[in-house]
C-alpha cells in the first residue's frame, strides 16, 4: 500500500504545497502588514520582529522534532523558565562564570529532556499528560529552589552583547534564532537521527519492522526538545534579563501555534523545522498586527484561535486533496 | 440476576486509583485529626464537584478516541454568563440557567461538527477553541461581572440533611454517565470508534454522529460545571475556568482511561476526581509548604500514568 | 444543521442582550473616582470593636495567599513570618498558595478553618469570587483581615492592612508630570487589565492629565508586570509613534522594560519615565541614571496585618483598618535603597538575615 502510494506522482507535489503554505502565507501577511504600517517593510523593524520571537521560536524549533514523532511537549515552558533562573543564578553577576552557566542550563534542559524521553519510549504512556505533570515537576522545583524570588544575576556584558545590532541592522538574537534554526535543518536532514525521526513519525510500526531504533529516537527527540528549551531559555534571559521565578508561563502554548502553524501537525512523520520558522513569524506578525493596529487583548485572543483553526485546517485539506491518505 | 454474580467481579477489579483514594483517607484519618471531621469530608466533597462535572463529560470525549481543550474556558464563560445573565433579568433564574446549558452544548456541538467537518486533528481544533472562548470571555468583562442566585448557591453550597447538595448532583450524573457510556448501545458504539475508528466506520456506524454528540455531551457537562462554579464563586470570574482542561484530562487518565479511548471506568474517574481533591485537602492540612504540594502533584501525575501502564499500553498501531 | 444554526444564533442573541442589559452594575466601591478614598481614609479611622473575637492563650494564624510567585507578594510574605515571630503568643502561622486560582483559594480557606485558624490573612485572586468562604470565616467568629489592593467593606472582612492605592499613584503622576514640564505625548503601561491596580492607575493618570492640556495620552497598554511583556509591547509603540516623550509606568519591574525598548530602538534621549517602585533592579537603574525617582510600595502592609490580628484577637484598641504610608523618593534618596549586590528581583527591608527568601 505504501510502496504504491509512493510510487504516485500527485504525493510529491503535494509534498511541495504542504511544505510551501506556510511560506506563501507568510508572503502575504507580509504584504497585508506591509500596507497597514510600512513598517512591517523595514529591515529594522523586522529583524526586531524576529528578535522578539527568538525564544520562543528557538524553543519551537526543538518542540518540532517530538511533534514528526507524533508526541507533543507541554513542559518546554517550564524549562524556559527554569533555564533562565538556573542560568542567572549560575551567572552570579560575574564575567567568568558565562560558559559555565550556558553549560550548565543546556545540560539542565537536557537532562529534564532525557527524563521525558526515558519515561515516554519505556513506559509508553501519553507524552501529552507525561510532559504535562513533568512541567508541573519542574514548575515546583523551580518554586522551591528559589522559594519565589529569582535571585540570579546576569554576567556583564552578556545581554548588552545579545541585544546589540550587528552593523546596527540585524540584532544579534535574531541570528542566535536563525542560527538555531540552521542547526535544526541540518539535524533533520542531515543526521540518521533526522531520518529517523519523520520514518518513526509516519508509521511506527513498520519502523520498528525495518529495525530503526524507534526507542533511541524517542529519546533523543525529547533531549533535543529540552536542549531546544534551554537555549530558549537563555534567550529570554537575554532579552529581558531576570524577570521573576516563572518568566517562561504559557510559553507551550505559543510554541504549540508555532509549530502547528508551520505544518508540524499531530499526523506524524510531516512539517520541519523550516516550516517552523515560518510558522514562528507568521504568528509573530499577526499579532504585533493586531497590536499596531490598537486591536484589544481580547480580539488577539480570538484571532489566535482562528489562525490555529484556519491554519490546521488548511493543511488537513491540501493532505487530503492530494493524495489518498487514510488515517 | 444473582447479586453476587454483579458484586464480587466488582471489588475483585476495583481500579487502582480506587486503591489510592482509599489509601489516601485512611491515611490522612490516622494521621491527622482535622482531617477526619466529618465537615472537612464534606467540604472535600464540595470542593471536588466541578471538576468531577467536567471530568465525566471529558470522559465521553476521550472514550471515544477524542479530546477536548475547549470544556476550561468554556467553564469559565458559562460562569461569567451566568452571573451576567442572573443580574441582568431578576426573577429569571431559570431562563438562564437553561440558556447557560444551551450554550455549553452549542459550544460542543461547534467543536464536534468542525472536527467532523474539517477532518482536524481534535487536539489542535479544541486548542484553538480555547483560545477563541478566552477571548470571547475577555469581550463581555475583564473583571469579575454580576452575581450568583440562591438557587445556585444552594446547589454549590447547600447541604440536604448535612449532605452536599453538589454531592447529590454529582451521583446522579455519575449513574447516569455510568449507564451511558457503559451500559448502552451509544456507550458501545463510543469505546468502538476509541478503539479503532476506522474498524468502527467499517462495521457500519456512523461516526460522525458519535463524535458529535460525545463533544455536545462534554460542552453540557461543561455548562453544569460552569453553573456549579458561579455558585462557589458567587461572581462570573473571568479566569475561572483557566487550566480546568489539563485538570479534567488529568481525572480522566487517572481513572484508568487511555488517552486512545476504547476503555472507561466511570466510577474510577470519580475516584480520580475526589483522590486529587483530598490530596490536596490532606497537603494543606498537614501543612506542607506550597512549593512541595505543587511538586507532589506533578510526581502523582507522572507515577499515575505510569503505573497505569500495564493496563492500556498497546503497542502504537 | 439548521437546529444546530437556529441554536446557535439564539445563544448569540442572548449573550448581545447580557452585554447590553447586565454589565457591572453591583460595584459597591467606584475606584475611579477619588472620593472613594477619602471615604476609605474616614472609614480606616473608626474604632473597631474586638471585644467579641478576644481570645486567651495562644494564637493561630492563617494565611491565604492568592499567589506567592513574584518578589513583591514573596517578601510580604516573608515580613509577615517575621512579624508573627516577634509575638509569642503567636503559636503557629500557615501559609496556603491558591496560584491565581480563586477556587483554590476558596477551598484554602476552608482548610485554614478546618484546622482551626484564629485568623486569616489573604490576598484576593478576585474580591467578590472568595466572599463565600469568607463569610463562612466570619460565620465562625475567625477574624478576617485582608492585604490585597482593593479596600475591602463588607461584614465579612473584619479588618483591611491597606495601601492606598490612589495616593500612592498619585505621587507617581505628580513627579511625572512635574518632569516632563505638564507637556509632552506620553504612554501608560498598566499591570493585568482589569486589575484593580490597572483600573486605579489610568483613573488617576486621566484626571490629573485634564489639568495639562499640552499632554497627550497616546496608548495604555496592558503589561501584566511582566518585564518580558513591557518590553515587547514598548517595542510595537516606538514602531506605531515617531514621538514618545515620556512613560508612565509606576511598577519599576515593567519600567525596566520600557527603558530597555527605547535603548534598543536608540531612542533613550527623548524618554522621560515616571517614578517605579522600590523594586531592586528599578532602583539600580534609578541610582545608575540618577533620574526618575522611586514611590515606596508599602511593604510594611505584611507587619501591620499581622500586628492588627494581634490587636484584634487580643482585645486591644485599634481601628477598622490599617492605611500604610507611601512616599515619593528623589533619585539622591532613592538610590539609599537600592542594593547593588542583589538580584533585580529583589526589595531592600529591615528583615534580619534568616528571614529573607532562602
Amino acid at each position: 500500500m505504501s510502496a504504491s502510494a509512493l510510487a504516485k506522482r500527485p504525493l510529491l507535489s503535494r509534498h511541495l504545497l504542504d511544505k510551501a503554505a506556510v511560506w506563501i502565507v507568510l508572503l502575504i501577511l507580509l504584504i497585508a502588514a506591509g500596507f497597514v504600517s510600512e513598517a512591517f517593510l523595514k529591515l529594522n523593524y523586522l529583524g526586531n520582529l524576529v528578535r522578539q520571537a527568538a525564544p520562543i521560536g528557538i524553543t519551537a524549533v526543538g518542540v518540532t522534532f517530538v511533534m514528526i514523532l507524533r508526541g507533543v511537549d507541554l513542559s518546554v515552558g517550564a524549562i524556559v523558565s527554569m533555564s533562565a533562573v538556573v542560568c542567572a543564578l549560575v551567572m552570579d553577576g560575574k564575567a567568568e562564570n558565562l560558559w559555565l552557566a550556558i553549560g550548565v542550563t543546556c545540560a539542565t534542559g537536557s537532562l529534564i529532556g532525557l527524563a521525558n524521553g526515558l519515561l515516554i519510549a519505556y513506559g509508553r504512556v501519553s507524552s501529552f499528560i507525561l510532559t504535562l505533570g513533568m512541567s508541573i515537576v519542574v514548575y515546583g522545583l523551580v518554586q522551591m529552589g528559589t522559594g519565589g524570588t529569582a535571585r540570579g544575576i546576569v554576567s556583564p556584558g552578556f545581554r548588552e552583547f545579545l541585544n546589540d545590532r550587528i552593523g546596527n541592522v540585524v540584532p544579534t538574537l535574531a541570528i542566535c534564532f536563525v542560527i538555531a534554526v540552521v542547526v535544526g535543518i541540518f539535524l533533520q536532514s542531515q543526521t540518521r537521527f533526522g531520518r529517523n525521526v519523520y520514518l518513526v513519525g509516519a508509521n511506527p510500526h513498520s519502523a520498528r519492522l525495518a529495525g530503526i531504533p524507534a526507542v533511541q529516537t524517542t529519546v533523543i527527540a525529547y533531549c533535543v526538545s529540552g536542549l531546544f528549551a534551554g537555549l530558549g531559555g537563555i534567550a529570554l534571559l537575554a532579552r529581558t534579563g531576570v524577570s521573576g521565578t516563572n518568566p517562561g508561563a504559557g510559553m507551550e502554548f505559543d510554541v504549540l501555534a508555532a509549530v502547528i502553524l508551520g505544518g508540524t501537525t499531530f499526523a506524524g512523520g510531516r512539517g520541519g523545522v523550516g516550516s517552523t520558522f515560518a510558522g514562528v513569524l507568521v504568528l509573530f506578525i499577526a499579532l504585533n498586527l493586531a497590536n499596531v493596529a490598537g486591536l484589544p487583548f481580547a480580539a488577539q485572543l480570538t484571532i489566535k484561535g482562528i489562525i490555529i483553526i484556519a491554519a490546521s485546517a488548511a493543511h488537513a485539506w491540501i493532505g487530503r486533496s492530494g493524495g489518498d491518505r487514510t488515517e | 440476576m444473582n447479586r453476587a454474580q454483579l458484586v464480587i467481579p466488582f471489588f475483585s477489579r476495583l481500579p487502582p486509583i480506587v486503591w489510592a483514594l482509599l489509601l489516601t483517607v485512611a491515611f490522612g484519618a490516622l494521621y491527622n485529626p482535622q482531617f477526619r471531621t466529618v465537615d472537612n469530608a464534606m467540604n472535600v466533597l464540595e470542593q471536588s464537584a466541578t471538576l468531577a462535572f467536567l471530568a465525566l463529560g471529558q470522559a465521553f470525549v476521550i472514550a471515544g478516541g477524542l479530546i477536548d481543550l475547549s470544556v476550561g474556558q468554556l467553564v469559565g464563560l458559562v460562569t461569567v454568563v451566568a452571573c451576567m445573565g442572573f443580574e441582568a433579568f431578576p426573577g429569571w433564574g431559570l431562563p438562564v440557567i437553561l440558556g447557560c446549558l444551551l450554550l455549553g452544548a452549542v459550544v460542543g456541538a461547534i467543536n464536534g461538527t468542525l472536527i467532523n467537518r474539517l477532518r482536524m486533528p481534535p487536539l489542535i481544533l479544541t486548542f484553538g477553541m480555547l483560545s477563541v472562548l478566552q477571548g470571547c470571555i475577555f469581550m463581555l468583562t475583564d473583571r469579575s461581572v454580576g452575581s450568583s442566585i440562591p438557587a445556585i448557591d444552594f446547589i454549590a453550597h447547600g447541604r440536604i440533611t448535612g449532605i452536599p447538595a453538589s454531592l447529590i448532583l454529582v451521583v446522579i450524573a455519575t449513574v447516569i454517565a455510568f449507564y451511558c457510556l457503559q451500559r448502552s448501545t451509544f456507550g458501545w458504539h463510543l469505546l468502538a470508534m476509541g478503539n479503532s475508528a476506522s474498524a468502527a466506520r467499517k462495521a457500519g456506524l456512523n461516526v460522525r454522529g458519535l463524535a458529535l454528540n460525545a463533544y455536545v455531551i462534554s460542552g453540557l457537562f461543561a455548562g453544569i460545571a460552569g453553573l456549579v462554579l458561579a455558585g462557589r464563586l458567587g461572581t462570573g470570574f473571568p479566569n475561572a475556568g483557566v487550566g480546568l482542561e489539563l485538570d479534567s484530562i488529568v481525572a480522566v487518565v487517572l481513572g484508568g482511561t487511555p488517552l486512545k479511548g476504547g476503555r472507561v471506568n466511570v466510577v474510577a474517574i470519580l475516584a480520580a476526581v475526589l483522590f486529587l481533591g483530598t490530596i490536596s485537602n490532606l497537603l494543606n492540612l498537614m501543612q506542607v509548604p506550597t512549593f512541595t504540594q505543587i511538586l507532589i502533584k506533578g510526581i502523582i501525575v507522572i507515577l499515575a500514568i505510569l503505573l497505569e501502564r500495564p493496563r492500556w499500553a498497546a503497542a502504537p498501531q | 444543521m439548521t437546529f444546530l444554526k437556529s441554536m446557535l444564533t439564539a445563544t448569540m442573541a442572548a449573550i448581545a442582550v447580557f452585554v447590553l442589559t447586565g454589565s457591572g452594575t453591583a460595584q459597591e466601591l467606584d475606584l475611579t473616582k477619588e472620593s472613594t478614598y477619602d471615604q476609605i481614609l474616614e472609614w480606616a479611622n473608626e474604632p473597631l470593636d474586638t471585644s467579641q473575637y478576644k481570645k486567651d492563650g495562644k494564637l493561630k494564624i492563617g494565611v491565604s495567599a492568592g499567589y506567592l510567585s513574584n518578589a513583591w507578594i514573596n517578601f510580604t510574605a516573608q515580613m509577615i513570618k517575621y512579624e508573627a515571630s516577634l509575638h509569642p503568643e503567636i503559636e503557629e502561622i500557615k501559609i496556603t498558595d491558591a496560584g491565581f486560582n480563586p477556587t483554590k483559594q476558596a477551598a484554602d480557606i476552608d482548610d485554614l478553618l478546618t484546622s482551626g485558624v484564629d485568623a486569616i490573612l489573604f490576598w484576593p485572586v478576585d474580591e467578590k469570587a472568595i466572599m463565600p468562604a469568607l463569610k463562612k470565616a466570619h460565620d465562625q467568629g475567625v477574624v478576617t483581615i485582608n492585604i490585597g489592593y482593593n479596600f475591602m467593606r463588607d461584614p465579612s472582612v473584619t479588618s483591611n492592612a491597606y495601601v492606598n492605592q490612589w495616593g500612592y499613584t498619585e505621587q507617581v503622576v505628580d513627579q511625572f508630570i512635574d518632569s516632563l514640564d505638564g507637556k509632552g505625548k506620553i504612554i501608560a503601561m498598566l499591570p493585568i487589565a482589569g486589575s484593580s491596580a490597572a483600573v486605579v492607575q489610568l483613573a488617576v493618570l486621566e484626571q490629573k492629565l485634564k489639568d495639562y492640556p499640552d499632554m497627550e495620552l497616546l496608548s495604555a497598554e496592558y503589561g501584566d508586570w511582566d518585564r518580558a511583556k513591557a518590553k515587547q509591547l514598548t517595542e510595537n509603540l516606538l514602531q506605531r509613534f515617531p514621538q514618545i516623550d515620556g512613560a508612565f509606568s509606576p511598577a519599576g519591574q515593567m519600567s525596566m522594560g520600557i527603558y530597555e525598548a527605547f535603548d534598543e530602538a536608540g531612542r533613550l534621549d527623548e524618554l522621560t519615565l515616571s517614578p517605579g517602585d522600590d523594586y531592586n533592579g528599578w532602583v539600580k537603574l534609578v541610582a545608575n541614571e540618577g533620574k526618575w525617582g522611586s514611590v515606596t510600595s508599602g511593604l510594611e502592609v505584611g507587619r501591620a496585618a499581622v500586628q492588627q490580628a494581634v490587636d484584634i484577637l487580643t482585645g486591644a484598641q485599634t481601628t477598622t483598618a490599617i492605611v500604610v504610608p507611601t512616599r515619593y523618593l528623589a533619585p539622591e534618596e532613592a538610590k539609599e535603597l537600592h542594593e547593588p549586590d542583589r538580584p533585580d528581583d529583589w526589595f531592600k527591608t529591615d528583615l534580619p538575615a534568616e528571614y529573607l527568601p532562602q
